[in-house]
């Protein structure tokens, strides 16, 4: 079993620095691709991966999908930024977590392709059968949004 | 001079969930309820007054959000058992309406 936790990715910290990233709604492209157990997946990984992703077909396609991003806001001291659920529908998949990376990084002062973000641990194999495979985001408020800086 | 430091790390209790179907899709109670969690966050450590009138407010609003939800998927049917009846799919079209 090679997951072993939620991450966030060390780089996605450096790249923070480097303005890398946009969440906007309508800014950078964030995806979130589906893994097996087999992935090897953690706070070292640094950008999107093909290895053990989940094989295209049956409802899914290599890549993964394009997240709905929610503009970041602030809840107190805390700022905070989410995602809308992403659903695969009429699919047929195992999963055991996922990563959200950045397909269109700014690349003005540092190289970057696909930088990952995060890397999802389910906590086991989910599986959808000719049915909804969907990915639940936390509650986007101070104490429970996917991305918070305190 | 101590400085402030930013938290960005994920914190050990932090979960994703993923729900998932088989040989069919989710039902409009379901979707509500998964839409008035991201509505509508009840510490169970609130004051136990505030805290039971938030979930009874809770248990309403998926009734609520289920009964429109199913409002819509009517309304859709209505939609697509037009298109496929102009089309001239009138058997398809006929299968849609009696879902």
């Amino acid at each position: 079993m090679a997951f072993n936790g939620n991450f966030m990715c060390t780089t996605f910290k450096k790249e923070l620095m480097f303005g890398v990233h946009d969440f906007a709604n309508g800014a950078d492209t964030f995806k979130i691709a589906l893994y097996t157990s087999s992935a090897t997946l953690n706070a070292s990984t640094t950008a999107y991966t093909t290895s053990n992703q989940v094989a295209n077909g049956n409802g899914y396609s290599t890549g993964g999908e394009s997240l709905t991003n929610v503009s970041p806001t602030v809840s107190g001291t805390t700022a905070l930024t989410d995602f809308a659920d992403e659903t695969w529908g009429s699919s047929s998949i195992t999963a055991r977590g996922a990563l959200i990376y950045n397909s269109t990084p700014n690349t003005t002062s540092i190289s970057v392709t696909n930088p990952s973000v995060i890397v999802l641990d389910f906590g086991a194999d989910k599986t959808s059968t000719t049915g909804d495979f969907t990915v639940v985001f936390p509650t986007a408020d101070a104490s429970n949004a996917i991305i918070r800086i305190a | 001079m101590s400085v402030p430091s930013l938290n960005l790390d994920i914190t050990p209790t932090f979960k994703v969930d993923v729900k998932t179907t088989e040989n069919r899709g989710f039902t409009p109670e379901e979707v509500a309820e998964r839409c008035a969690d991201k509505v509508i966050s009840i510490s169970d450590t609130a004051n136990p007054i505030i805290r039971d009138q938030a979930r009874a407010f809770k248990t309403h609003l998926i009734k609520v959000l289920s009964f429109y939800m199913k409002e819509a998927i009517k309304s859709d049917r209505t939609t697509v058992y037009n298109a496929l009846s102009n089309a001239g799919h009138k058997d398809l079209a006929e299968l849609i309406r009696r879902m």
